[in-house]
């Protein structure tokens, strides 16, 4: 991992050097364990500030919306999607960005970080494909595999889909999975189950926006839940109100989501929100063929008509 | 006020006692993380944790507040007219709550109850309530109250102040709430070593390492500070989501909201937040406030300069950590504190350019 | 959307989908009949309804 952090700085130093961009946006040591925070470097003589490890999961294609400048980018492969997915919707140009492209190996979550471990967590280190955590009451090594978040044990895009760029070679793509076996367990319920599961699920919530927020697609200049004339649902902690706020952010991101885990990861309260993202993947691979991202080349699912788009639900 | 010791054994006889004048509050484990929430009969509040995920302003300022109810049926002969919400001011008390979200509480005040201006719906909670302190002999990593104008012992804002020891608890008694509140729960009042108590306070407060610099703050000039370069580094990063404001204990924002169903209708308040866009938003459209930079900066200089003059009772933080923690993006008062102080200690006068 | 909200805890048969022509009055009849059909038999309502907003 450190190598990635050398290749970044030196990446980002020619590129600042030699004037090809104005900024580069990437991760800077975070003042947590199992944090960092993403930043801007617009001088060569400041990318030693730029680092990369296992607690990259902000996806930084959030941050190129509407930017104006010419900006390097270091993505992984579901930032490289959502890049894809904001250059397709016009939210920025493909001119602009210079992509950084890192073939990730996965981000931990600090959730299971927390719920494996007893007292604080003092520090984190890694090292090849194990963790080491230093508590308040001692020291755990565990397997990197065990700590990932969820949406990157299941990834099968983990490299790069487009870099002017790379840190590294590419990493094995993972086969065999099922990513989708979570969605499969809400579908096999009753519709009273899954009504309550959900009611159940949301429950938590605070209404913070940091899912909504942390996500690259909802970038609407006004979002429906802020809209007062006419006021779509009420801002209320009233659970139908939350239950209508998740659904229909889920919806806005049909055909759109790279399931990055973004929402996930930036939630306070620990919603697994992505249980309805998701069901929306599946249906749009399942009925089109069609994954979020992975080219420049081809429309959206929601975007295109084509004769044999399946439409069983019209009776 | 006096010191007792509360045996172990006593406990929840005496919380079942105290349930005959008091609705009890607590924290609870909820899934992942602790939380407040009221206790049920025969529930006891579970002391095992160290911070909260959330802060417990909401049991004096919900999230979500009735404050009227209206009809709208011209059949009706109240039409038109508000009427407030039916409410249980009775006595309630909240058992375990940490020194720094009493105090946060008590920074509140400041601004729900002065010269200008009463809230009466969080006054009229807050003085229903009998707040006993729970004392951290065990603070997180990122606690940094000592610097923070708090303390893990700090008693500001408490009417008991409980330290847990093996078999039992020693209670310091502050207010007349508090001995009110000991009366009820029948507790055998065996007096208890103060010096003990304040030696365990030093101790604890050995263990905060963490630290917000501030001492530069109150001296340096405001329009320095809000010209300052380093707010768009700072703000970077921000998602302008509502978590550290909404998990902060000394947030106090709402927003007021009318909702109608049929012919009925409730006004409500709803926490919220400086960090999101239409917080500012006026009703031509303009927003004074409308970029990420503009709101990041308003939180810090509320909380750590025009605070920190308004009252002249240090910064609006008592060091509890939440935002830094649960940050998505990592963004830490500390260091912004420390930016901003270290140009305090220096800062002319930006209007006048000296 | 059909699939989210009954992914959701919608039930089924509440959301229905169908083209008719203008020249098509007995299919509209038909599906009409069917769908009234339907949403009887599951009674009224309940989930997703707001009565009135649910806070302290």
């Amino acid at each position: 991992m450190s190598t990635y952090t050398e290749k970044i700085r030196e990446i980002a130093r020619r590129l600042l050097k030699e004037c090809q961009v104005e900024m580069v946006i990437g991760f800077r040591k975070g003042s947590m364990p199992l944090m960092n925070e993403p930043c801007i470097v617009r001088k060569a003589e400041d990318v030693d500030n730029l680092v990369w490890d296992s607690n990259c999961g902000i996806n930084l294609a959030n941050y190129l919306s509407n930017r104006k400048e010419k900006i390097g980018i270091v993505a992984k492969g579901c930032d490289s999607r959502n890049i894809v997915t904001h250059i397709m919707e016009n939210k920025i140009q493909r001119e602009q960005v210079v992509v950084i492209g890192v073939p990730c190996q996965g981000m931990i979550d600090k959730r299971k970080v927390a719920a494996l471990t007893d007292g604080d967590i003092l520090e984190v280190s890694e090292a090849d494909d194990t963790v080491t955590v230093t508590t308040a009451n001692g020291k755990q090594t565990f397997d990197k595999k065990d700590l990932l978040q969820q949406n990157c044990s299941l990834c099968t895009h983990r490299n790069p889909v487009i870099h002017d760029e790379m840190v590294a070679d590419e990493v094995v793509e993972q086969t065999g999975i099922d990513p989708y076996a979570d969605v499969a367990e809400i579908e096999a319920m009753s519709s009273e189950e899954r009504w309550n599961f959900f009611d159940e699920l949301l429950s938590p919530c605070i209404r913070c926006y940091a899912c909504r927020n942390a996500c690259p697609l909802c970038y609407c200049p006004t979002c429906f839940v802020d809209e007062s004339k006419p006021q779509w649902v009420g801002k209320s902690q009233d659970p139908l109100d939350v239950r209508t706020f998740h659904f229909l952010r889920a919806y806005h991101c049909a055909g759109r989501c790279t399931d990055c885990g973004a929402c996930e990861r930036a939630c306070p309260v620990g919603i697994n929100m992505r249980l309805l993202t998701k069901k929306l993947n599946k249906d749009c691979l399942d009925l089109y063929g069609w994954e979020a991202g992975l080219s420049l080349d081809s429309r959206p699912a929601l975007d295109v008509y084509k004769p044999n788009d399946p439409e069983n639900f019209i009776k | 006020m006096k010191v007792i010791k509360i045996d172990k054994s006593q406990w929840s006889q005496g919380l079942e006692k105290l349930r005959n004048s008091f609705r009890l509050f607590g924290p609870v484990k909820e899934k992942a993380f602790h939380n407040f929430q009221e206790l049920a009969a025969g529930q006891a509040p579970e002391l095992d944790y160290q911070n909260t995920r959330l802060s417990p302003k909401s049991l004096v300022f919900p999230q979500s507040e009735l404050m009227f109810n209206y009809s709208l049926d011209k059949e009706d002969p109240e039409c038109n007219i508000l009427k407030e919400a039916e409410k249980d001011y009775g006595d309630r008390a909240i058992i375990g709550i940490r020194p720094c979200d009493a105090k946060a509480l008590s920074l509140v005040k400041m601004n729900f109850n002065n010269d200008q201006y009463e809230d009466p719906y969080w006054l009229n909670l807050y003085n229903a309530t009998t707040f006993v302190g729970l004392a951290c002999d065990a603070p997180c990593s990122t606690c940094f109250c000592t610097t923070a104008g708090c303390g893990p012992y700090h008693e500001e804002g408490l009417d008991v102040l409980l330290a847990e020891r093996e078999d039992h608890f020693i209670a310091k008694v502050l207010t007349d709430k508090g001995v009110r509140l000991l009366e009820s729960a029948g507790w055998p009042q065996a007096s208890d070593d103060e010096a003990a108590l304040e030696k365990a306070k030093a101790v604890a407060e050995e263990k905060i390492v963490a630290k917000i610099e501030t001492d530069s703050l109150a001296a340096a000039d405001t329009m320095a500070l809000h010209s300052a370069d380093f707010w768009e580094d700072i703000s970077f990063a921000c998602i302008n989501c509502g978590t550290c404001t909404f998990s902060c204990p000394t947030c106090w924002c709402f927003d007021i909201q009318d909702e109608v169903y049929r012919k009925k209708g409730v006004r409500m308040r709803n926490w919220d937040s400086c960090m999101f866009p239409i917080f500012t938003v006026h009703t031509t459209g303009h927003n004074p406030r409308d970029t990420k930079l503009a709101r990041v900066r308003q939180r810090f200089m509320h909380k750590l300069k025009y605070f920190v003059d308004k009252y002249e009772k240090g910064i609006m933080c008592v060091g509890c950590g939440r935002c830094v923690r649960q940050c998505p993006v990592n963004i830490d008062i500390r260091k912004v504190s420390a930016l901003m102080n270290s140009l305090g200690s220096e800062a002319k006068c930006a209007v006048q350019g000296s | 959307m059909k699939n989210l909200l009954e992914h959701m805890g919608i039930e089924p048969d509440r959301l229905h989908f169908s083209w008719i022509s203008s020249a098509e009055s007995t299919k509209f009849v038909s599906v009409v009949n069917k769908i009234t059909a339907k949403v009887k038999a599951l009674g009224p309502n309940q989930r997703f309804v707001k009565q009135a907003a649910k806070v302290a």
